[in-house]
This record gives structure tokens, sequence and C-alpha cells, in this order.
């Protein structure tokens, strides 16, 4: 009964379109070589190879309880056209712990290379929000704050 | 106090929990009137408002004899909070690999 398409929109949690002058080749390097990896995104141990566990490390953040650390696993790679990893990272118990995946998606366009980022898996949440605001119950709430918070999350302006 | 001892991606990755958050952005709703809803038992849905209440994502209040629930912040803040700091995150990253992409081509150009 429901359309593919919007299905597939509506699950969807962070998606980023960018454009690089530079040819998919040297993207992908940039992408898939632990070495250029650590200098533009984070310390790893990186592989392009399936079912590769490592670890991308970054600076804690003590706001969120995280520890700074990714776990990853290589899911799929497509040379010089796409990647997808499983994206976990753990805080202390009992607190957020993401599951997610993050696929990076390369094309050729207007001689340089359109990059795509596709974080997925926060659990429907974008979607739950969307369906919220639809509610017309929400002016009972009596907050204004989260209506108004539901409402960017649903038109993904966050 | 704004302690809560449970993960809200996990809260929420239920259906029938999400079905719960859902009717309460109608009305604030007794547990009871919640449970009537729902084709599983009175305690499997107190466990699920437990684990919601536990999360941020409700609020629960005693009126004579019945508890009650409502929607309340806390949750979908934290929420809200990880997917910020994720947009902003892969942003920055984003121009991170423009500079590097930009030096190396500068290092080794191109013939």
């Amino acid at each position: 009964m429901r359309n593919k398409k919007v299905t597939h929109k509506m699950e969807r949690d962070i998606i980023l379109d960018w454009w690089y002058p530079q040819a998919p080749e040297e993207v992908w390097e940039c992408l898939t070589n632990a070495e250029l990896l650590g200098e533009w995104f984070m310390k790893n141990d990186f592989k392009p190879i399936v079912g590769h566990k490592f670890q991308f490390r970054s600076k804690p953040i003590p706001v969120f309880n995280w520890d700074g650390i990714v776990y990853g696993t290589v899911l799929e790679i497509v040379p010089l056209k796409k990647i997808v990893y499983r994206w976990q990272g753990g805080a202390a118990p009992g607190k957020v712990h993401l599951d997610t995946t993050v696929t990076w998606i390369l094309k050729e366009k207007n001689n340089g290379t359109q990059l795509r980022l596709e974080h997925r898996g926060f659990k429907g949440m974008r979607n739950l929000f969307a369906r919220m605001v639809m509610e017309k119950g929400w002016k009972k709430l009596g907050t204004k704050k989260l209506p108004k918070t539901l409402e960017k999350l649903g038109h993904g302006q966050i | 106090m704004d302690r809560y001892n449970y993960d809200p991606f996990h809260a929420i990755a239920d259906p029938g929990r999400r079905d719960i958050l859902m009717m309460l952005t109608k009305e604030k709703l007794s547990i009871n009137a919640i449970a009537d809803n729902f084709d599983i038992s009175r305690p499997a849905v107190s466990k699920h408002i437990k684990i919601l209440y536990e999360a941020g994502f409700i609020a629960i209040s005693e009126q004579g004899r019945e508890r009650y629930c409502e929607l309340s912040q806390k949750g979908f803040d934290e929420v809200k909070e990880w997917i910020i700091f994720f947009e902003q995150f892969w942003k920055q990253k984003m121009l991170n690999l423009e500079k590097l992409l930009n030096k190396q081509s500068h290092k080794k150009p191109k013939k």
C-alpha cells in the first residue's frame, strides 16, 4: 500500500550531498586510506574489506557521556562508488547506544565528484516526529518549545 | 535530578512504545486507558510505560486512584541533541575533506 519511495524517504536520518572538484579516485582514496582518513576524519584502523572491524577514535564528548570511540564493521564495498559500514558507539551503561549505518556514495559529476553521506538508523526517530507533528492534538501539550522542535525535525531542518 | 537511566533510542525503537507516544500526543491518558487500546497484557503495557518514563519521554502523575501519563520533553531533547550533533559533525567533516583534497591536488598537480 505504501509508496516505496516515500517509505524510503521517511526512514532516512541524516543525508548530506557535497560536490568536490576532484575525481572520484581521489575522493575514494580519502575515504578508504586509513592514513588519509586520519587527516580529515578520525584516527582509525579502517580497511576497505567487507567484514573488517575497525574503530574511529575522536575526543570524548562528556555532555553526551560518549567516550569518542566508534565501532565499525565494513558491510559493503563497491570500488570508487560505494562504502557502507556499521557505526556503533556506546556511552555509559544504559545511556544512548548508537547502532547506525553510514553509507558513502560517489558519483562522477561536472568533472568532479558528487559525494553523498547517509547516516541512518536513529530508529525511526524522524518518522515518529513527523507523524507527531501531523497530530492536531499537539496544541494540548501546553509547552511551546516541544512542538516547534518536533516540527523542525519532521521537516528535516535539524 | 535530570538523570534518566534508559537509552531513548532504545525506548523509541519499539513500535508499541511509539504507538503509546502517539496516543499521548492527543491527550493525557491513564495507564488503564492506554492498556485498553492494546491487545497485550496490562503488565506488558506497564513495562513499556516504565521504559518510556525512564527514558524521559513521559511524565506520570497520580490523580485519585489512577496514574496518568503525558508527554515529557526530556527524552525528545536528548535524541534531538544527538541528531543535531551528528549533522554538525558530518558537515564539518565534509569541509575537512574539501581542505584535504585541495591540499592533495596542489601537492600532486594533474598533468
